[in-house]
């Protein structure tokens, strides 16, 4: 009885010390992300009569969003950039990085601190590196190098503004996936590839019997965690492009950002957050419950 | 196998030269945008594009500091970004330590619902985020006035919630704290309790506890959380851009940003300078944390 008591006291004391994160991560997380629910249907704007008096519309931001060709726009850009950097090419670099890094050769340290390096630059400085490598004219770097291929020089951003923010959250995205995907490559016995290459399996078997199907999990795992930090990335596409030319490169953080800030529509950019949080639980679910595989 | 057969061995080396040249490639791929902010920085006559210096010099440097608010920009980052840092690491070890030792109901939910938060996009919270710190920002100026007078607004450039010092540490400490909390928790799971133990036996209270045993020996964790932390608010454009509109309040991204958004000339120097003075900090706290890196990302939300 009395060992019962100490131990609800010590339970209370333990959820006391948690109280101050608790009350940080309502106030400032789930305040705000049930509010933006609120904000959706309202016409709340930062300017104007509506900035006064904001009145309750319904689901008349949503109407007017499933009718908006600006955001079906920015979902599809939020789509290919997801697809194209993070799904692609960060997970196929990364686990070329991360295979070739497995193998005894030197410089192993050497390399995978290259490689690190782009996920330290800081989303601006990262936006402005790649500024000066992609723009226009013929002394920019990349027009340098493909002029060694004999390709034409061009105004890279603007020609293929989506095609750049790809490679450059690419280039960002290397290290993250390769890490983990390492973690995932040392958990396969190198005696079942010992086995393989005894019965005469060819490296390409062996890649695709053995270390894919058993790096399966791990896979998954990576797809969720770069998809749902994917969608989030805001500062280095706005260094970029700030989602020009012409909505090229408007993903769904950037539109939100315009609709609030600059067109100063509260209400209605609050409405796409909602689709993106909603979107970003989803992915965040699946996740969860990969984690929960692993626990 | 004792015997290498000749021609597993010219196979091996084939494929270690298939390894050195990819890894090479990649490299490459992941240096070259760096040289023009390295390069650019020390050259006297900096273009956008990337090229040897002709005159060396620290002439960019030094106007960064002088005719520049770079001193105030790094200041006001590091004191910012310092001060959300350790709230983390104070905040992420009392709940982290919580989350350890309790064997409550509401542990395992709690634990997933706060990796769920890790996963909304800061963009969908920051309007109404803003409107919330707004209203408190309103409420702590109309309690100071009356109090401090003219005063009230020095008090609020540190205490205010928009366009204050504490406002922005709170916001970009929250954002860190789902991840610190989770590290925090594993590294207690990975300390036995004899310790605590140990101390509950010869009378301590749960703050001599924390003070005497825990603290010390939870540095390591302490130090990943926090390297974490900074790391991620040290890169932060999004939020000082929200809720930091004053000039004396920049921090370096916005001060970099700004610098290049400049309708003139824009001073390629300047800013490569500012470019390299702001990725120093990250870079260093990057290498600190690359063998905390493993954990973090698979093993570190692990229950």
């Amino acid at each position: 009885m009395a060992r019962n008591s100490h131990e609800k006291r010590t339970e209370r004391q333990l959820l006391l010390v948690l109280l101050p994160s608790l009350i940080l991560l309502l106030a400032f997380v789930i305040y705000p992300a049930l509010y933006s629910v609120y904000l959706s249907f309202t016409n709340e704007a930062l300017t104007g009569a509506a900035a006064l008096r904001p009145r309750f519309v319904g689901i008349r931001n949503y109407v007017r969003l499933f009718n908006d060709a600006k955001f079906w726009n920015s979902l599809f850009v939020t789509f290919v950039f997801v697809m194209g950097s993070a799904v692609i090419g960060q997970f196929v670099l990364g686990l070329i990085s991360a295979m070739a890094l497995r193998r005894p050769i030197r410089f192993r340290q050497f390399f995978s601190s290259i490689i690190l390096l782009p996920n330290a630059a800081p989303e601006v400085v990262a936006g402005f590196m790649w500024i000066s490598m992609l723009a226009g004219g013929e002394h920019a770097t990349l027009s340098r190098i493909v002029a060694f291929f004999g390709i034409d020089p061009a105004d890279w951003l603007n020609a293929f503004p989506l095609s750049m923010i790809i490679i450059v959250n690419t280039w960002r995205g290397i290290a993250t996936a390769m890490i983990l995907l390492t973690a995932g490559l040392s958990t396969i016995p190198s005696e079942i590839y010992e086995a393989a290459r005894m019965d005469g399996a060819t490296p390409s078997q062996m890649f695709r019997r053995i270390t894919l199907p058993l790096m399966m999990p791990t896979i998954l795992l990576y797809m969720l965690i770069s998809a749902v930090s994917t969608i989030a990335v805001f500062g280095l596409v706005y260094a970029l492009t700030r989602g020009g030319p012409g909505g090229a490169t408007e993903v769904v953080s950037i539109y939100i950002y315009n609709q609030s800030f600059t067109a100063f529509q509260l209400g209605y950019g609050a409405a796409v957050a909602v689709v993106a949080l909603i979107i970003s639980l989803i992915l965040g679910i699946g996740y969860v419950r990969a984690m929960k595989v692993e626990v | 196998m004792a015997v290498i057969s000749p021609s597993e061995g010219a196979n091996k080396t084939r494929s270690d030269l298939i390894a050195y040249a990819t890894l090479s490639i990649i490299s490459i791929f992941c240096a070259v945008p760096f040289f023009w902010v390295l390069l650019a920085s020390f050259d006297g006559n900096a273009q956008l594009f990337l090229r040897w210096p002709e005159q060396w010099t620290l002439a960019n440097y030094a106007r960064v500091f002088t005719k520049e608010d770079g001193a105030k920009w790094l200041f006001n980052s590091l004191f910012v970004v310092g001060g959300a840092t350790l709230i983390v690491m104070v905040l992420a070890g009392l709940g982290g330590y919580a989350l350890s030792r309790t064997r409550a109901w509401w542990k395992l939910p709690f634990l997933y619902a706060i990796l769920l938060i890790r996963v909304l996009p800061p963009t969908a919270l920051v309007v109404p985020l803003y409107k919330f710190l707004l209203t408190l920002n309103n409420a702590e100026g109309a309690l100071l006035r009356p109090i401090f007078g003219s005063y009230a607004r020095d008090i609020m450039r540190w205490t205010g919630f928009i366009d204050g010092y504490l406002g922005i540490m709170l916001v970009l400490a929250t954002m860190q704290l789902p991840l610190g909390l989770w590290i925090m928790k594993t590294f207690f799971d990975g300390l036995p309790r004899d310790y605590e133990e140990a101390a509950v036996m010869d009378g301590a209270t749960m703050m001599q506890r924390i003070r005497r045993v825990l603290i010390p020996l939870a540095m390591p964790g302490l130090a990943a959380a926090g390297l974490f932390a900074f790391m991620s608010a040290w890169g932060d454009f999004l939020l000082p851009l929200i809720f930091l509109s004053s000039p004396e309040l920049q921090t370096l991204p916005l001060g970099l940003f700004r610098a290049f958004l400049r309708i003139n000339e824009i001073d390629y120097g300047l800013l490569t300078a500012l470019a390299f003075i702001y990725l120093l900090p990250a870079v260093v706290a990057f290498g600190f944390a690359r063998r905390f890196l493993v954990q973090t990302f698979s093993g570190g939300v692990k229950g």
